[in-house]
């Protein structure tokens, strides 16, 4: 005899979100047949924004791990895009950025939390370490100005990709949003089939309780250090793009306020929803960007009052309070 | 029967106190063993360095005929050796389906293997009709049993079981006693249980080891130690 899990409460969430990305994702590949000028020069970025956010929902919604580091991956991303064009390389430097920054925020990600997670660092102590790291890189990226232009950062051109004899040129703004749409969303899917696979329950498990976890016989300290490989993998993947796509890169990316910026979004979004994580990080970005140009002096305090309304109203953010709203069961079960 | 743990002289001193004094101990392969002592006798000590919760100040411990002194928790829970700990451990915003499911990744097993040990485990539990609510959902001792089941589903060989009927209805108490006997005689696991509750022991029909202030006080079946002077004195007479 075998039983089926049985659709549970959670599963409605499951198929809600899947729907609402499909029509999100729809409607932002058919944009640019209705819109240009600005939207679709800023979309992508803000795209970009929610890649590096839904890196912290998967440490932070899904293993339970907060990090105010996710910044310093994202800056190195944009400073290896930055930096590619100078390597001798038979690889075309843009796609070379690109694995590079991959490996770098995996393997220092997956170094610091192999020695963190080992000795048991955990929940404030960790984030206190990864706030430094920000700092460090914010401090590095100063100090070697002679690689990367110190406080005055580095203009990046855009990439001119080609392959198999077709060139696409990245510096307009429509080749740009289909380079870098498809590529959210593939990581969106993937990030989605990681959190649904077993090693994504396994996660859930170190959230929940880890000592049971670890006494069901895994080795949590190893699961934690992938997860924040992945997320430092993502993070910088999400950083060369947006060096190739903003042609900028300055210390402040790897900064504690940007770092900070990024934890916000993800709060806000909803931290156990990656999509909630990624329109997060677009809305509150668009809405900061908004506010920035009608009012220079309160938009800040204004996002912060946000801020502040969201958490105190809803936990797990907007889109935590939008699965609760649509998952409540018809009965509640009696309590024993 | 083959021997299944062993402990030497097994001691652990919490600065001045001595929590566990030079305990030897064995257990054979199926067999049901319940531990029982005053408050502060070292039980829970016992079957947390047994686990590997707490490290040992002196001696050994042996399962299978390997050392494991020294062995961390994930890997002699992949051993076989898994705790319920006091109060229900387990994941309570997850379904009783997916506590059981986590708890079966533990060890390597082909899909079917592992659904029929979930399968197995909803059954013995009782909890096939309530396999999608929120462990959170679960009465007190329905939450006992799933900790018990995901034991199960990850497929332990030495269940150690730190109180399992603690805050059980006299009937849940009843059925725990059951599911313990039905796991010893013919799932083959061996059980090391700790408590306090008298005609819960009597009912199991186990063997017992009585602790006191750290030491070994006896070990034998039930009759034999209730009717011993010593353990009467020290535990029985002030029940």
């Amino acid at each position: 005899m075998k039983y089926p899990p049985a659709l549970s409460r959670l599963s409605f969430s499951w198929y809600s979100e899947n729907a609402v990305a499909t029509v999100i994702f729809a409607v932002l590949a058919l944009l640019p047949a209705f819109l240009s000028g600005y939207v679709i020069y800023i979309v992508p970025q803000y795209l970009l924004y929610g890649v590096l956010a839904m890196s912290l929902a998967l440490l932070w919604g899904v293993a339970g791990i907060l990090s105010f580091g996710q910044a310093a991956f994202f800056a190195l991303g944009a400073y290896a895009m930055g930096l590619a064009p100078h390597w001798t390389s038979s690889v075309d430097p843009f796609y070379l950025a690109l694995l590079v920054s991959l490996l770098i925020g995996a393997v220092l990600a997956g170094v610091v939390g192999y020695f963190l997670f080992s000795a048991g660092v955990r929940d404030v102590y960790f984030v206190l370490v990864t706030l430094a790291l920000s700092i460090m890189t914010e401090q590095i990226t100063v100090s070697q100005s002679d690689i990367t232009g110190g406080y005055n950062g580095m203009f990046i051109p855009r990439a001119q990709l080609s392959f198999g004899g077709v060139s696409l040129d990245l510096s307009a703004d429509v080749p740009m949003y289909y380079t870098i749409l498809p590529i959210v969303i593939g990581i969106y899917v993937l990030l989605r089939l990681v959190v649904a696979s077993r090693f994504g329950k396994v996660l859930v498990g170190i959230r929940e309780n880890e000592d049971r976890v670890l006494s069901l016989g895994f080795r949590t300290s190893l699961y934690k250090t992938a997860a924040f490989a992945l997320s430092g993998a993502v993070a910088g993947l999400a950083g060369a793009l947006y060096g190739t796509h903003a042609s900028f890169v300055s210390p402040s990316l790897a900064g504690v306020l940007f770092s900070t910026q990024v934890v916000v979004w993800v709060a806000i979004g909803g931290r156990e929803s990656l999509l909630g994580a990624l329109l997060g990080a677009v809305g509150v970005a668009a809405l900061s960007n908004y506010l920035t140009a009608i009012t220079p002096e309160y938009w800040q305090l204004v996002v912060g009052i946000v801020f502040v309304i969201v958490i105190m109203a809803f936990r797990g953010g907007v889109a935590g309070a939008l699965i609760r709203l649509g998952s409540r069961p018809p009965m509640e079960p009696e309590r024993g | 029967m083959a021997e299944l743990l062993r402990t030497e002289g097994l001691s652990k001193r919490f600065r001045g106190l001595v929590a566990n004094d030079a305990i030897d101990f064995t257990l054979q392969e199926g067999e049901v063993r319940c531990v029982i002592g005053p408050n502060g006798a070292g039980k829970t000590t016992f079957i947390s360095m047994v686990s590997g919760h707490l490290s040992p100040s002196s001696g050994r411990i042996v399962f299978r005929g390997r050392d494991v002194t020294h062995t961390s928790v994930p890997a002699r829970a992949q051993m076989g050796i898994a705790r319920k700990f006091q109060t229900p451990s387990v994941f309570d915003r997850l379904s009783v389906y997916a506590n059981l499911e986590l708890a079966s990744f533990g060890k390597p097993a082909s899909a079917a293997e592992r659904e029929r040990r979930i399968a197995e485990a909803l059954e013995l539990t009782r909890l096939v009709e309530l396999r999608a609510l929120p462990a959170s959902a679960l009465s007190h001792g329905q939450r006992q049993w799933l900790e018990v089941g995901m034991l199960l589903a990850n497929r332990a060989e030495l269940l150690l079981l730190d109180e399992p009927t603690a805050g059980m209805t006299a009937e849940e108490t009843r059925a725990t006693g059951e599911l313990i006997r039905t796991l010893a005689d013919t799932h083959r696991l061996s059980v090391i249980i700790i408590e306090h509750d008298i005609a819960f022991i009597r009912e199991l029909k186990a063997p017992v080891t009585v602790l006191h202030l750290g030491r070994v006080l006896m070990t034998g079946p039930f009759e034999a130690v209730a009717q011993d002077e010593r353990v009467r004195s020290v535990y029985l007479g002030k029940e």
